[in-house]
């Protein structure tokens, strides 16, 4: 899986306004000259396919946690609200604090998706059902549209900011330079690895709160952290790339049905599978019509239809 | 009696939002133009007559339209929570309004609602038919109606990159639900599409009281619950796609309405459609009186507005219906 990949990641390098052959796009990077091709490498290509594939490892892995926290199938960082927490803090924090530095940003994107996060699953996992998929997926709208709704006003009203942040609301990947890029890496990583390491306590966690009790592991602790990798992973993949919807609800079904319920596997394979998505998802349109369609969307044309599909599948019994 | 107290309500706001402005013109002046006194000074008459009275006027329809439908939408689910904003049917309007806007820029602009119309309509009959398993629940045509609310607004945005630039930016101001752009001819459509369509859904009144406690209780009186069903979603379209065409999809109205209109006169659809009219009315002229003067004289796009004060609402009721769903 790595190895495809890595040849997808040629790929992508390879496609774009002006096209390379893969020898060249090679030669170009490894020289580190200053020709057209290799800055075209170095300053646009390259940047792009590393945010692709952090954004996509990061949102598929943030997926499968909230999923396996919440028993809920449907659960995604960008259905349930958090994306949009974090993209409103973003606005607002350029908008009213004229923060421009991205290391400043990331904690401050964490922090949106941290409150949208606690909003959603207090709001949803009220009442004595529990957190049913539909009280979710509801409350997440709730939040999603508030928090979107604001983001507009402020960009209605400030149309500096506006220009600043236009792409990227709509989910881009373009327009990243290498060093803001190089710079957001660990934010993903670190909390990548971390997702890796509890592989197994959340296993545990997918297996419902009895479960976990009569094995041993304690409840609210590991609930707690699990709910921090996933606003680390989101907050620094909106941070990356905006807002992007249903990688996180998408991905980890792949990997599910590829490796079964062990989330020692299905992490790993979510984050490779979701890293691939989102870089095609990125690239096909370029390779097809030579158009730059921001990467969200054509997130969304993918992922919806999958999302109409599970809910028909996993709600078919609850009449 | 409630809903004279409603009318009155209403055209207090009216008159409200039609005084304030830029230029305030008092409810003198108001009243002398209204009733075509030659006294009146041609500044406050132009003013009135095409830049406020269009709006206002408008947006009473608009919000007496997204009601209704609202209305409809929620007996016919049998769920407090649903709205054609929720179930995608507004964005099934506004992909299809989308493409006549930037595909086709030379079709006349009289032909954009009956596509909304169609958009609408496709949209009710796709979630009807994904959520179709030997019947349909509530709980799935929510969850249908949400993902294709939201694969249609990828679309649209899809549209829009390939679009040309002029013709984009007009659809994208157009999105966001604004009634910024006012005129006669808007309110005609609402005329045409929209009040069938609620004329319809009243006349139903009785069978929609009926098919709201429940299929098996519908039918076992006699209903033919597939046809009310059907005849219920193409006025529900109808006037989705009115109000779509007219300004753009503008969230929650159907939402909040129908509930504030409950709390006031009962369960009854025959006395419950006027009132949610009339409350869809009074909310929408008074939030766009709050777009365009809360920041003035920056004009918040009224779909924003509604956003911001019914997402709140939408968190209290579900909320105070966490037991229940």
């Amino acid at each position: 899986m790595p190895l495809a990949l890595g040849v997808l990641s040629l790929w992508a390098l390879t496609v774009g306004a002006s096209g390379f052959s893969v020898g060249e796009a090679l030669g170009a990077l490894m020289s580190g000259g200053d020709d057209r091709a290799a800055l075209v490498m170095q300053q646009v290509r390259l940047p792009r396919v590393f945010a692709a594939l952090c954004v996509g490892a990061a949102l598929a892995v943030a997926g499968a946690i909230i999923q396996a926290m919440t028993g809920n199938p449907l659960a995604d960082p960008g259905l349930l609200g958090v994306n949009a927490g974090a993209a409103l803090a973003l606005v607002s924090a350029i908008a009213f604090l004229g923060l421009d530095a991205m290391g400043a940003l990331v904690w401050v994107a964490f922090a949106g998706a941290g409150v949208a996060a606690a909003c959603v699953l207090s709001l949803g996992a009220a009442g004595r059902a529990g957190a049913g998929p539909v009280r979710l997926v509801l409350a997440g709208v709730v939040i999603a549209s508030f928090a979107g709704a604001l983001t507009g006003a402020i960009l209605v009203l400030d149309a500096q900011t506006q220009d600043v942040v236009r792409l990227w609301t709509a989910g881009s990947l373009r327009g990243r330079s290498l060093g803001v890029i190089v710079s957001l890496m660990p934010y993903v990583l670190v909390p990548l690895a971390l997702s890796l390491l509890v592989a197994r306590q959340v296993t545990t966690l997918s297996l419902g709160a009895e479960v976990a009790q009569s094995i041993g592991q304690g409840q609210g602790l590991w609930r707690v952290l699990a709910a921090l990798l996933v606003v680390a992973l989101a907050g620094s993949a909106v941070a990356m790339a905006g807002p992007l919807g249903f990688v996180g609800l998408v991905v980890p079904h792949i990997a599910r049905i590829c490796v079964g319920a062990e989330y020692r596997r299905i992490l790993p394979v979510a984050a490779l599978t979701g890293a691939g998505l989102v870089l095609v998802a990125d690239t096909l349109p370029r390779a097809l019509w030579a158009r730059d369609v921001p990467v969200g969307v054509t997130l969304a044309l993918i992922g919806a239809p999958v999302f109409v599909w599970l809910a028909r599948r996993r709600s078919g019994g609850r009449a | 009696m409630r809903l004279l107290a409603l009318s009155l309500i209403l055209a207090l706001a009216c008159m409200l939002a039609l005084g304030m402005g830029d230029q305030a013109i008092p409810l003198a002046e108001i009243t002398r133009v209204l009733t075509g006194d030659p006294d009146a000074s041609p500044v406050s008459r132009t003013i009135l007559l095409t830049l406020r009275l269009p709006r206002v006027a408008l947006a009473a329809a608009v919000g007496a339209s997204l009601a209704v439908a609202g209305v409809a939408a929620q007996a016919i689910l049998r769920n407090p929570l649903a709205e054609p904003g929720l179930l995608g049917i507004n964005a099934g309007a506004a992909l299809a309004a989308m493409l006549v806007i930037v595909q086709v820029a030379a079709l006349p602009e009289s032909v954009l609602p009956a596509f909304t119309f169609a958009g609408a309509l496709v949209m009710a009959g796709a979630i009807q038919a994904l959520a179709w398993s030997s019947g349909t629940s509530s709980l799935r045509l929510i969850l249908v109606g949400v993902g294709l609310g939201a694969l249609a607004g990828a679309g649209a945005s899809f549209i829009a990159t390939f679009g040309p630039a002029a013709e984009v930016q007009r659809a994208m101001v157009w999105g966001a639900g604004s009634l910024q752009d006012a005129r006669w001819v808007k309110l005609m459509w609402i005329v045409q599409w929209g009040a069938p369509g609620a004329l319809g859904l009243w006349l139903m009144a009785r069978e929609l009281d009926l098919i709201a406690l429940g299929d098996g209780v519908a039918s076992d009186v006699g209903q033919r619950v597939h046809l009310i069903r059907g005849l219920a979603i193409l006025a529900v379209a109808m006037l989705a796609g009115a109000a779509v065409a007219a300004s753009g999809p503008i969230a929650f109205v159907g939402l909040a309405a129908p509930h504030i209109a409950r709390q006031l006169g009962g369960t009854a659809h025959r006395g419950l459609i006027p009132m949610a009219a009339l409350c869809g009315a009074i909310l929408l002229v008074l939030a766009d009186l709050a777009a365009r003067r809360v920041l003035a004289p920056v004009q918040v796009p009224v779909g924003l507005a509604t956003a911001l004060l019914g997402a709140p609402f939408f968190g209290y009721l579900l909320w105070s219906r966490r037991n229940d769903i």
